[in-house]
């Protein structure tokens, strides 16, 4: 049946004692032959009274009374021949109801005819018909719902997705076979092409967290014509993101970017992403284990935050010239000055200031361990280089590429850009009006169990009170069961793609009928069931392949450069910034120089953008200072007098 | 204990040569019926038991004809009481192994006295009325008894409008639940089987009627005439279902075709789809010997009554 023939009914609404129809669900049965299967929306109309209805649940049975009866006919042998008559059957379907109207009285589904969906119906029955016309229309294309020959679009409303009334999207499902990545890529291809100009400017935050997943959102892909048709269906153009900006942290060398995005051809649009002292220790907690945290320690770290770091700090009983903390080293020299200084006083010396000298060693060591956990990530020379907080551009893209940190640094990077998008937002300068963060792995930043962790806390956060800021947060994980209830919980709108049946065994998934479960279990590439405030049943749609390239694909098109060496390397640094930088120049420039030098000075230039960066470079360089070879000493190392050996 | 008893001495009877037997099948006959009249044998000079051979399906389209009927006592005009009924007709006809409806009718009528009738006045509002023919005084036990017989003779009629419209444009063999004697037009049909599993008339006595009765699975009578019967027509036994352990009557039933056609090939060909017809089983007490294609007529019947 296509969708010309819907004029003709596909069944009848049947209602029994036991099995009655009521205001929420209904059953129906229909000839063996209508296309209607579990997900199909349907529409019952009786005496000015129309009831939208998805189908739920299926039965079907033959006018048998015992299965022996079966046998005994067949002779016990199932390779007899088929009786000349077919058994009667009945395909008989459970539908529950997403839609009255009118909707007062509510009273229970009529004994009708029953129909399979159009497009309107479609748009009544998701109540879309609220928020998709008009000139202040709030749709977001999600994909399109398709039975029986139909094929028709479904809109979230963005008012709902995005926040302010409800938001935030949780995608769920196994690897592999659910397609979450590019459930999210797609819809947030969606919003940016379709977020309504009344609702403001929008930008997106993606976390890259496993492998190239996320590295070539700016690289089209070969759609087939079944998404292309999809796409046209849907109203939306299958192109790549425009405006997209990659960063990534150094490698450990410090100059060689830690991304798999590093063929030449995709040019140098990854920024390094790169931080110092100060944007480490605001967010010190993130990387202090739970016992590290006591009111102690935290006394410390704020009197370094607020008294050290970034000022100049006089004690002279410390050293009689003042502190200049910036960089790790800076505060390194601080420590040691203070242990120094406790040493030197000797009995009574465990305390500075108030502070323990156990507690004072205990944060030294925890934020020593970061520069070498997060290496490329934090510099030792202070320099930062991060995102354009504050010039967030309209439907712009940022990816971070985190895949190859230390999950501690992706922990410190997620808390941090979050908690800086959050304040940007809470003073509305970060240059958009909302900006979508999506995290795969949620399981692994906010566990339904385990330690209370800075992270967890920050998207619990997030997740509640993000939609007033115009934060909006779309996750991905394979077990939603995993994940901290009332983060998952308070995602407005939820997508389940193919899912593991253990998971849907667990009580989350308890108001599915098992129909629904087992097609959850075996659900196809592409298809989604979908949860969203103005569906009062979940109803499953199909999304197209997403018109970037995918992880694996970009890797094989664009496979990753090898590491440079050092100072091939700080060539392609400087040449994002100019490409006419003679490698030859650079590499005079440098040679014989400390690397620590080099990339502080290559920091520095980074950060400047000048319009001579070369000249720029060699001036924070310096003048080359020719290292002295100190003259050899001679030395007769004497033999060590060794006891008489009465064995020798 | 009893039961335990029962089982024994089935056991000890069929040793001495008795049939077994636990009840008899439901709608074997009614008893006010049950008698014999012996029958003319046809095929060969005394009563054969021939085996039919392996079951075989219709080769063309197969149609099934049945009626249902159903009456209750609605009130009393003195002593004379008044029926309501309803009676219909249908006929499902198999197209690549479905059954649907092709010809239908369904009456609903009050049976009764004239003066019971007339009684009734108004109250009986548009519904068909049918007379209870009889000279004697009203008796409420006979009344219901004659009214039964004017359901049964008005299902009957209503089975032949049915059959006459199927027939005025299918060609399709139809296999008629009950006998084709009581309509001349069925039982000349050549293209009509009757199928009777009511045995309240038996065709032979003595020893023949043993045999008739002992009829071994997938095995078939002689053929013969029954006596007195409307419409002449030929008929044989069939047994669809081993009887032994059950009752004698188990899987047994009588076939009728019109007299042009009884030969003794088509006896057994006719003998053969039948037997094909056994399967599927019929949801039912009698499914021993009530068809598939029959059954779904009547499901189809009682599902559609008021």
């Amino acid at each position: 049946m296509n969708a010309g023939n819907r004029t003709a009914p596909i069944g009848r609404v049947v209602a029994t004692e036991q099995k009655p129809s009521t205001p929420h669900q209904f059953y129906f049965w229909a000839a063996a032959s209508a296309p209607v299967g579990i997900g199909a929306i349907v529409r019952v109309e009786a005496d000015g009274h129309t009831v939208h209805a998805v189908v739920t649940d299926g039965a079907a049975y033959a006018d048998l009374l015992s299965a022996m009866h079966e046998v005994l006919a067949s002779d016990g042998d199932p390779a007899a021949p088929l009786p000349p008559s077919a058994r009667a059957e009945i395909r008989l379907y459970l539908a529950s109801v997403l839609r009255h109207e009118p909707p007062e009285p509510l009273q229970p589904v009529p004994l009708a005819s029953v129909w399979l969906a159009t497009d309107d119906d479609v748009k009544v029955a998701l109540r879309m018909d609220g928020y998709c016309d008009g000139d202040r229309a709030t749709g977001v294309p999600v994909g399109v719902y398709v039975a029986g020959g139909l094929e028709a679009p479904v809109l979230l409303d963005c008012d709902f997705l995005l926040g302010p009334e409800a938001a935030h999207l949780n995608i769920s499902g196994v690897s592999g076979l659910a397609t979450k990545t590019s459930a999210a890529q797609f819809l947030l291809s969606s919003i940016f092409q379709t977020f309504p100009s009344h609702k403001g400017s929008i930008a997106a935050v993606c976390f890259n967290v496993k492998g190239p997943d996320l590295c070539f959102l700016d690289q089209p892909a070969a759609l087939g014509e079944d998404d292309r048709r999809l796409y046209e269906r849907l109203g939306l153009s299958p192109e790549p993101f425009q405006g997209v900006h990659y960063y990534a942290p150094f490698k450990a060398d410090g100059v060689n970017l830690n991304t798999l995005r590093t063929h030449p051809s995709l040019g140098d649009c990854t920024a390094p992403l790169v931080w110092g002292l100060r944007e480490i220790l605001d967010y010190a907690e993130v990387v202090m284990n739970r016992d590290d945290i006591d009111a102690k320690a935290d006394a410390f770290i704020d009197f370094l935050a607020e008294r050290v770091v970034g000022r100049t700090f006089q004690d002279e009983l410390l050293r009689r010239e003042p502190f200049e903390v910036q960089t790790f080293a800076d505060l390194e020299q601080f420590f040691r000055a203070i242990f120094d200084f406790l040493e030197a006083v000797g009995r009574g010396g465990e305390v500075w200031r108030t502070h323990h000298v156990a507690t004072i060693r205990k944060v030294r060591n925890r934020l020593g361990n970061i520069s070498t956990r997060a290496k490329g990530l934090v510099t030792d020379d202070g320099a930062s280089n991060d995102l354009p907080w504050g010039a967030f551009e309209d439907r712009s893209l940022h990816v971070l590429d985190v895949a190859g940190l230390d999950p501690l640094a992706q922990d410190l990077v997620f808390a941090r850009v979050v908690s800086r998008l959050r304040e940007h937002l809470e003073r509305r300068d970060l240059g958009v009006d909302h900006v979508v963060v999506f995290v795969d792995e949620l399981n692994k930043y906010a566990p339904s169990d385990g330690p209370d962790s800075y992270v967890r806390k920050m998207l619990l956060d997030l997740s509640e009170r993000g939609r007033y800021l115009g934060l909006v947060l779309f996750s991905a994980q394979q077990f939603r069961s995993q994940v901290m209830r009332r983060v998952v919980g308070n995602a407005g709108t939820a997508l389940f793609g193919r899912m593991d049946p253990d998971e849907l065994a667990t009580p989350g998934y308890g108001t599915l009928s098992a129909a629904t479960r087992s097609k959850l279990a075996a659900l196809p590439k592409g298809e989604l069931m979908l949860r969203h405030p103005h569906f009062t049943q979940p109803v499953f749609v199909r999304f197209p392949r997403p018109a970037v390239l995918t992880g694996r694909e970009g890797v094989t098109r664009f496979p990753p450069s090898p590491d440079l060496p050092f100072a091939d390397a700080v060539v392609r640094q400087l040449r994002t910034l100019d490409q006419d930088i003679s490698a030859d120049a650079v590499r005079e420039l440098i040679h014989g120089r400390r690397e620590d030098d080099v990339r502080r000075a290559l920091g520095a230039t980074r950060r400047a953008r000048p319009d001579d960066p070369l000249s720029y470079f060699r001036s924070v360089l310096g003048r080359r200072i020719q290292t002295e070879t100190p003259a050899e000493r001679r030395h007769v190392v004497r033999p060590v007098p060794m006891p008489e050996d009465p064995y020798l | 204990m009893f039961r335990a008893q029962c089982s024994q001495l089935r056991k000890s009877l069929a040793a001495e040569g008795l049939v077994a037997a636990t009840a008899p099948p439901e709608a074997a006959g009614r008893l006010e019926d049950a008698r014999v009249r012996p029958a003319r044998l046809l095929e060969g000079t005394a009563l054969q038991l021939r085996p039919v051979g392996a079951a075989t399906p219709c080769s063309g389209s197969l149609a099934f004809l049945d009626g249902v009927q159903r009456s209750e006592l609605v009130a009393y005009a003195g002593s004379s009481p008044l029926v309501v009924a309803e009676v219909a007709a249908a006929i499902r006809r198999r197209e690549d192994r479905r059954l649907r409806t092709i010809a239908e009718e369904r009456l609903l009528f009050v049976a009764g006295r004239a003066a019971s009738l007339a009684l009734a006045g108004g109250a009986l509002g548009g519904i068909e009325r049918h007379l209870i023919e009889d000279d004697g005084p009203a008796h409420p036990l006979r009344d219901l008894e004659l009214a039964r017989r004017l359901v049964d003779r008005i299902r009957g009629n209503l089975e032949l409008a049915v059959y006459d419209r199927f027939r005025a444009s299918h060609s399709d063999w139809l296999l008629v639940d009950g006998s084709l004697a009581a309509s001349p037009a069925l039982a000349a049909d050549p293209r009509a089987v009757g199928l009777s599993k009511s045995h309240a008339t038996l065709p032979f006595e003595g020893e023949d009627l043993d045999l008739y009765l002992r009829l071994p699975s997938g095995y078939r009578s002689s053929m013969f005439q029954p006596a007195g019967e409307q419409a002449p027509v030929v008929a044989w036994g069939l047994r669809l279902w081993p009887f032994e352990g059950r009752d004698l009557l188990h899987g047994f039933v009588r076939l009728e075709v019109a007299p042009s056609v009884a030969t003794t090939a088509h006896a057994d060909e006719i003998s053969r789809w039948v037997l094909a017809e056994r399967t599927p089983v019929s949801a039912d007490a009698r499914w021993d010997r009530l068809l598939y294609g029959i059954h779904s007529v009547e499901q189809y019947l009682k599902a559609g009554m008021r």
